[in-house]
């Protein structure tokens, strides 16, 4: 079993593949034609292999910053990551190659693109996994055994029988079916290195801030008065998204059970803002490595897959997500239950919603936050690889599984029962 | 917790405060603006005459709608028309939209019998309510002869208002209550539905706002946020739309058909499967409180879910846990709160049309909905209450009674033990044809509609 990777490569653009002022050049057309041939669950990125969710966009270019136009590359993968970066220099054509092929300097031959694609990974800030160590293989193995239980159940009779007797019966059919007979094993836990990796990981950053506790408690009250002094200061934008390119958004969303979300923003400038933007990511990170790397970020059960990347020496942040349902739920559960949060990280954005010492206001600016949201959002073409799967129906699919490597009392067995 | 703010009662259009029940008999007119002039001006005479949520009177009441195309005929500068919601701005059948409400397949708006891309934009909605089918026929020919500056595009008529909807169960019994528009002191923030007050998150629902230069009259209520523009939104709100076709044959052969034993059809059984899909028995008792029987002393019992979060009693996707999970969604606790942010105020009535030339009579409900925020209220519902075959941690379960039915969602699970029970392959029993977003004025924005001095000003 492998962890996932939050794999993102960023290039610049050849000046053939985006011509100065020109919207609709080479790389526009090369992302609508991949658009085109990638319905959801289908298409090269299917082909790849062990990725749960991907997209490829344009990242706008940012006059103030001086930083032009590029290209950006994403993919939920399962490690090891650099398998994947060889499949990929590896397609010599189709549609996802004629995108690569616009980056600047991308190589002709497979060897020196796998070499070229690794040179231009990024890495996340932040990583947000829905459960850490579930593999693709094993995300639609289990959703095929919820069909094969489901279908069991559902040609007899069960009126007389007790849940226990149930549970047995259904054990009994899997166990002699040779293939779903795997599930009666415990999954294998990710690679040893990544454990350990992991372990020192959960152990070594709250020693860190410990270590640093004596410098930092001192400076603590300055830094959260200077916040202040900086919001009041601060001005956000609320205006409404540009109707056009909500609609470009739009025309993207509802495609499958799940959707993308990608937005880009400048992060404030100043030292403040700076440092603690990076504080809170790390926080944030570590959060959802040892704390929330379980069912849910915080209680909000409908995301896959998420991430926080900084880019332009930090003066800028990318923010990718894979989530249920449509994006005005998915902007709801922020508002109502991870406000705080989403103020913690992204109230260091230029044009957020006014915050109040950072974590109160922001987002429970309801419109203001959802404008926001909509106005820093950019379309991409995305792939899913399980489109009609939401990430409670995943968790419910391992429980399932799970339940069925022993006897169950009444009462565990009425519990297993419910999620049938 | 803020006190609740005093709505303007006297300029808010009636059918927020009441769906008119003393008024059994009801029309809707769906109007195009021919002649802009007059139009004005009649929505100005209009402004005087609507019922409003002030005391209710007997008579005959008329309230009056309008769709963003209907403000466009007007001669209402675009720039205006972007301050409202955007749903408003675009109307209901955008591609994107027809996706996340579900018209798609035979719900497709290329199919409706009125709105949608093969009619002729609506723009004008009037509503008619009046305490005898006489006093409702006076009252049309009356519309008649004053509207001549709009053309008919087509008259609903509605059934005679009962408490039963098609299918045969009591319908209207839940509405959120809400604050500073009634007696009842308590329940949800006014500007949950009513815009320019304060909404459950405290703020004031986006809404168009006027420069005064705009408002030379004063017509318009001053911006409550002390801006000094003038607010053509406050004691206003959204009016959704949607003729609901109901087959009810359809229904009821439905379940008799799953509930047959052995070629036997067993009428208790169908009518507890009917009872499990709507999660409320035919007199309204809802399934929770009395799960096996019938029990028309329970009807208007209050309820909650958080005893019956497994479904035993009621189906967790039963359709009236579906339209509003009161405590039902995990984690169990917050959600009451969370789920009142998405209520709307149903004002819906049912309609015949008489059998002719051959076809059997079409039953159905006239759908209408109010509230200040249609995505985050009736299109939130639709798509992530109704239509979502995940609702609640369900995995191939759209709503059974209301929801289309696409490729997903067309399983109905009764949660029972030891194991529960699916039935596959569920038709569809409501079929979509037509609907509009409109804007329900206020008395003073009627006017103002009605001056001619948005229209003459509008150009900024």
């Amino acid at each position: 079993m492998s962890h996932q990777v939050a794999l993102t490569v960023h290039g610049p653009l050849g000046p053939d593949a985006d011509p100065e002022g020109s919207l609709d050049g080479p790389l526009d057309r090369a992302l609508a034609a991949l658009a085109a041939a990638t319905p959801p669950g289908k298409g090269d990125f299917a082909a790849l292999g062990a990725i749960h969710f991907a997209r490829v966009f344009a990242l706008p270019g940012d006059d103030e910053l001086g930083v032009p136009r590029s290209l950006v590359y994403m993919a939920d993968v399962d490690a090891p990551v650099d398998d994947h970066l060889r499949r990929l220099a590896a397609l010599e054509d189709g549609p996802l190659a004629a995108v690569l092929r616009c980056w600047d300097g991308y190589p002709d031959t497979a060897h020196a693109r796998t070499r070229w694609l690794r040179e231009h990974r990024i890495p996340a800030a932040a990583t947000y996994v829905h459960q850490v160590g579930r593999d693709l293989d094993r995300v639609l193995a289990e959703a095929e055994l919820r069909r094969e239980i489901d279908a069991f159940l559902d040609t007899h009779d069960w009126a007389d029988h007790t849940d226990v007797e149930v549970h047995r019966a259904v054990r009994a059919f899997v166990d002699s079916r040779d293939d779903l007979v795997w599930a009666l094993a415990p999954p294998a836990p990710p690679e040893t290195s990544f454990r350990l990796r992991e372990a020192v990981h959960a152990v070594a950053l709250p020693a860190l801030g410990l270590l640093g506790l004596p410098v930092l408690a001192p400076v603590l009250p300055l830094w959260l008065v200077a916040i202040r002094l900086l919001e009041t200061r601060e001005v956000p934008e609320t205006a409404p998204a540009d109707p056009a390119a909500t609609a470009q958004l739009l025309a993207l969303e509802e495609r499958a059970v799940q959707n993308p979300f990608t937005a880009t923003g400048r992060v404030k400038a100043g030292v403040v803002r700076r440092t603690t933007i990076a504080a809170v990511l790390a926080g944030l990170d570590y959060a959802c490595r040892h704390v929330f790397h379980r069912e849910h970020l915080a209680g909000v059960r409908s995301i896959h897959f998420a991430r926080w990347v900084p880019i332009d020496g930090g003066r800028r942040l990318i923010f990718a997500s894979s989530y249920d349902g449509s994006q005005e739920s998915y902007m709801d559960d922020f508002i109502d239950r991870l406000a705080w949060g989403i103020n913690a990280v992204f109230g260091n954005g230029e044009g957020f919603p006014s915050t109040r010492w950072l974590l109160g206001g922001g987002a429970r600016d309801e419109q203001a936050f959802k404008n926001y949201l909509r106005r820093h959002q950019l379309p991409s073409v995305w792939y899913s690889a399980y489109p009609a799967v939401t990430a409670r129906t995943v968790d419910d699919d391992t429980r399932l599984r799970d339940g069925l490597r022993r006897d169950l009392d009444t009462a565990g067995a009425q519990d297993w029962l419910a999620r049938v | 917790m803020r006190r609740a703010e005093v709505v303007d009662r006297e300029d808010v259009q009636g059918l927020v405060a009441r769906g008119y029940g003393r008024l059994p008999h009801a029309s809707y007119s769906l109007y195009a603006i021919e002649r802009p002039g007059e139009a004005r001006a009649l929505l100005a005479r209009w402004a005087d005459v609507v019922g409003t949520a002030g005391p209710a009177g007997e008579g005959t009441t008329l309230n009056v709608a309008l769709s963003a195309a209907g403000l466009r005929a007007l001669g209402i500068a675009e720039s205006r028309i972007a301050g409202f919601a955007a749903p408003f701005v675009e109307g209901m059948v955008t591609e994107h939209r027809s996706r996340l409400l579900g018209d798609t397949g035979e719900n497709d708006p290329a199919t409706w019998s009125w709105g949608g891309p093969r009619h002729d934009p609506v723009h004008v909605l009037v509503l008619l309510f009046a305490p005898s089918p006489a006093e409702l026929d006076e009252r049309t020919a009356a519309l008649d002869r004053e509207a001549s500056a709009l053309r008919l595009l087509v008259r609903h008529d509605t059934d005679a208002l009962s408490p039963h909807e098609p299918f045969g169960f009591a319908d209207g019994i839940s509405q959120p209550r809400v604050a500073g528009l009634g007696r009842d002191p308590g329940g949800l923030p006014a500007g949950e539905f009513v815009l320019g007050y304060r909404n459950a998150y405290g703020q004031r629902t986006w809404r168009p706002l006027v420069p005064p230069a705009a408002d030379p009259r004063g017509l318009l209520p001053a911006d409550p946020d002390g801006s000094g523009a003038r607010d053509l939104g406050r004691n206003g709100t959204y009016l959704v739309v949607r003729q609901l076709e109901q087959d009810v044959d359809g229904f009821w052969d439905f379940v008799r058909t799953r509930t047959e034993r052995d070629g036997t059809a067993d009428p208790d059984a169908a009518e507890r499967l009917a009872a499990r899909m709507v999660g409320r028995w035919r007199s309204g008792a809802p399934l929770v409180l009395t799960p096996e029987r019938d029990d028309p002393r329970r009807r208007t019992e209050d309820f909650a879910y958080g005893a019956d979060l497994d479904g035993l009693r009621c189906p967790r996707g039963a359709h009236v846990r579906r339209v509003n999970p009161r405590d039902a969604l995990a984690p169990v606790g917050t959600t009451r709160e969370i789920v009142d942010r998405h209520r709307v105020l149903r004002r819906g009535r049912p309609y015949t049309v008489p059998p002719a030339d051959g076809e059997a009579a079409r039953r159905g409900l006239h759908f209408l909905c109010l509230g200040a925020n249609i995505a985050r209220q009736y299109e939130f519902v639709q798509h992530t209450w109704i239509n979502d075959p995940h609702f609640d941690g369900l995995r191939d379960d759209a709503d059974p009674l209301v929801a289309p039915r696409a490729e997903r969602g067309r399983t109905f699970t009764e949660q029972a033990r030891p194991v529960r029970r699916r039935h596959r392959g569920m038709p569809a029993f409501v079929r979509v044809r037509g609907g509009e977003y409109f804007f329900l004025p206020s008395r003073r924005a009627l006017r103002w509609l009605g001056s001619g001095d948005g229209p003459g000003t509008g150009a900024t």
